[in-house]
């Protein structure tokens, strides 16, 4: 019992950093533009946390600073791949090494040091009393709730609630029929590119704030690539990537209760678990179903020009 | 009349070659300016990193020692790009085959040389294709993202290495922390400290490319590249190429893991691969994919990399390199789209095309 507590508020906690990465990846790719920069914008959103609440000891204000590097960041990216269209993957890529390098060099000096303003776990009463999910769900750090509950609620509303999510979604589908219908489509793709990059710099602070909580190069060990993967097999959806998110939280918190209670497995083995988890995630479904079930929005990866319509 | 930007789909080869030439400057400009606003000078940190890059043997020998693995992983990315793919995975297959490498050179000693680096050589490149098959199969006949789970195999690589080479295979003798016991095989030393490994790197691009341009598989790789449909139409086996495009990747990169422990380092562990896999990336993105072009490109990454190992004693950490790395990709993949713009003055060009009979119809009757 205790240990299915304790793999549950580790997966609730560790799985929030994957939902708010993979939530700002489902905007970016909702809208057709494939973001592969998220490992560098959590780097720097983590860096940038640790810094700022190190500095000014307040985690909100180390979650803000974040936020707006993630949306400078953001800008510049979508500036190069909804502006100029360049190659999506290029800048994507080109963005994932600029973040961990320009991480891992301002953050020097931070490495290693717990971090000296956290996110408080915040104990609800009674709830936090009930059996099994009790400690799990009504005892973690207060930015749980946003990211599992009010921040896809948000963006599930706003997608496929609204006449705007409507136009949001046909940008990513056919942007030549929504430019037709007068869909500003540059301007939307910036806008969520740029908001989507901020969700993926958040999700660092996150990290460095709530979860390890400490900065160190290499921190960020590829959760921006299991966010990117995380959106493709929940289907571009808000909620089923939390739920995916929780999940792999689930496969993260195997590696930390088998380290702690000494399980007879090496726990670099234990550390492949969310790499090769993620792995199976992409291909079995393909196995089964011979493809993923829902398909990527029509346009994903591909820069529109208006003159070649 | 007024002049405005037009696109044109296909630029040539020259004009693509300006525009990287321009965003390879622009992103050291601005290196250069974020360096200089955070107290360094960059001109004395540039003619300091030309002169111990070029200015004497030592310097030669060391940047050779990055020039080579970087041709062999930047080739290993841009064979995939051939054929429409990206494998990001060359980071992984070189540490398996580092790996492989380690594991053969420990536990097989006090054979001959010659036919252990030979067996090296091959052990080498197929645990580098052993690394990439899967993605490859998935890629091929289960369109799964090549460029996802090729990167999450290198974190999987990764910690394998740290694993055996802090733990059943660390050092017992000599003390060194983090890294294995030595491997004993040596590839031959060519010039002072650099071995025949640079000379196997510098012939690879150039078999490469007699691969792609004279041999019907390298044909049938280029058109599956170019239009996976009209290939496949062709009667061309587009997903079998895709999978041996992707195995040769891996082979090249784990072979590049074979060099760097065979040759250089003997020892392996976790900072062993110096970003090798990602920066290879960046050459073959400068290369535009192409085999003999990768050469140039990679010494351009070496000199680089060398720059940070160098300013390392000035207080700046190698990861600015993967910075710059970084900066310059994103300049690149701007400026190629910059390229296709031309700025048109004359009315004529922007109007509508005619059908041939009614343009010609006013010129003869209203002359």
């Amino acid at each position: 019992m205790e240990v299915i507590t304790g793999i549950l508020a580790t997966a609730v906690l560790a799985g929030g950093v994957l939902a708010l990465a993979a939530l700002g990846e489902v905007l970016s790719e909702r809208v057709g533009v494939f973001n592969l920069g998220v490992e560098g914008l959590m780097a720097l959103g983590g860096v940038t946390g640790i810094i700022v609440g190190t500095l000014i000891p307040n985690a909100f204000l180390g979650l803000l600073a974040a936020l707006v590097v993630g949306l400078a960041f953001g800008a510049v990216f979508a500036l190069a791949t909804v502006v100029f269209r360049a190659n999506q993957v290029l800048c994507g890529l080109a963005l994932t090494m600029l973040g961990t390098g320009l991480a891992a060099t301002i953050g020097r000096s931070y490495s290693g040091m717990p971090a000296k303003a956290v996110f408080e776990r915040v104990v609800v009463p009674y709830l936090s009393d009930l059996p099994i999910v009790g400690r799990a769900f009504f005892s973690q750090n207060i930015l749980v709730y946003p990211i599992y509950i009010l921040l896809p609620a948000a963006i599930y509303f706003i997608l496929f609630r609204t006449r705007h999510g409507l136009n949001v979604r046909a940008v990513g589908e056919n942007p030549a029929a929504a430019d037709a219908a007068g869909v500003p489509v540059t301007l939307i793709r910036f806008c969520y590119v740029t908001i989507g990059a901020a969700l993926g710099a958040g999700a660092g602070a996150y990290l460095t704030l709530a979860f390890v909580p400490s900065w160190s190069e290499g921190v960020v060990a590829g959760r921006g690539w299991i966010a990117v993967a995380l959106v493709i097999f929940a289907g571009y959806r808000p909620f089923s990537a939390v739920l995916g998110a929780l999940l792999f939280g689930v496969i993260t918190a195997f590696g930390f209760v088998g380290q702690a209670r000494n399980w007879p497995v090496t726990p670099a083995f234990l550390s492949m678990l969310p790499y090769l988890g993620t792995l199976a995630f992409m291909i079995v479904p393909v196995i089964v179903w011979g493809r993923q079930r829902r398909a990527a929005p029509a346009a994903l990866g591909v820069p529109y020009f208006r003159d070649e319509r | 009349m007024a002049a405005r930007f037009i696109r044109v789909p296909v630029i040539t080869a020259q004009r693509a070659f300006v525009a990287r030439g321009v965003s390879f400057i622009l992103a050291l400009a601005v290196t250069a300016l974020v360096l200089a606003a955070t107290g360094f000078d960059p001109l004395a940190l540039g003619a300091q990193i030309l002169r111990k890059s070029f200015g004497s043997a030592f310097g030669l020998e060391d940047l050779g020692l990055l020039f080579a693995p970087l041709m062999l992983t930047g080739l290993a990315v841009a064979v995939t790009l051939r054929i429409g793919l990206w494998n990001i995975g060359a980071e992984g297959q070189f540490y398996i085959g580092a790996f492989v490498t380690t594991a053969i050179g420990l536990h097989v000693t006090g054979m001959p040389l010659a036919p252990m680096l030979v067996l090296l050589f091959v052990a080498g490149a197929l645990g580098g294709m052993a690394w990439i098959l899967i993605p490859a199969l998935a890629r091929a006949y289960g369109r799964v993202d090549e460029i996802i789970t090729t990167l999450l195999l290198n974190f999987v690589a990764l910690l394998l290495v740290y694993y055996v080479s802090t733990g059943p295979w660390r050092d017992r003798v000599t003390g060194v922390t983090a890294a294995s016991g030595r491997v004993e095989y040596d590839v031959p030393d060519l010039h002072g400290t650099l071995h025949w490994g640079f000379v196997i790197a510098l012939i690879a691009p150039i078999l490469v490319s007699l691969l792609m341009r004279y041999t019907r598989w390298g044909y049938e790789v280029r058109i599956s590249g170019a239009n996976p449909d009209a290939a496949h139409y062709a009667g061309m086996p587009v997903k079998r190429h895709m999978v041996s495009v992707m195995l040769l990747s891996g082979a090249i990169a784990g072979i590049a893991g074979m060099l760097e422990i065979a040759g250089s380092v003997h020892r392996l562990q976790g900072g062993i691969s110096n970003n090798f896999g990602y920066l290879g990336i960046m050459v073959a993105v400068l290369a535009r994919g192409r085999p003999i072009a990768v050469i140039p490109a990679a010494l351009l990454i070496a000199v680089l990399l060398n720059a940070g190992i160098i300013l390392q004693t000035q207080g700046l950490k190698t990861s600015a390199v993967l910075a710059v790395t970084g900066l310059i990709m994103l300049f690149t993949a701007v400026g190629d789209q910059i390229a296709h713009y031309r700025l048109a003055r004359s009315a004529a060009v922007l109007a509508p095309p005619v059908p041939a009979p009614l343009a010609a119809r006013p010129a003869t009757e209203g002359g």
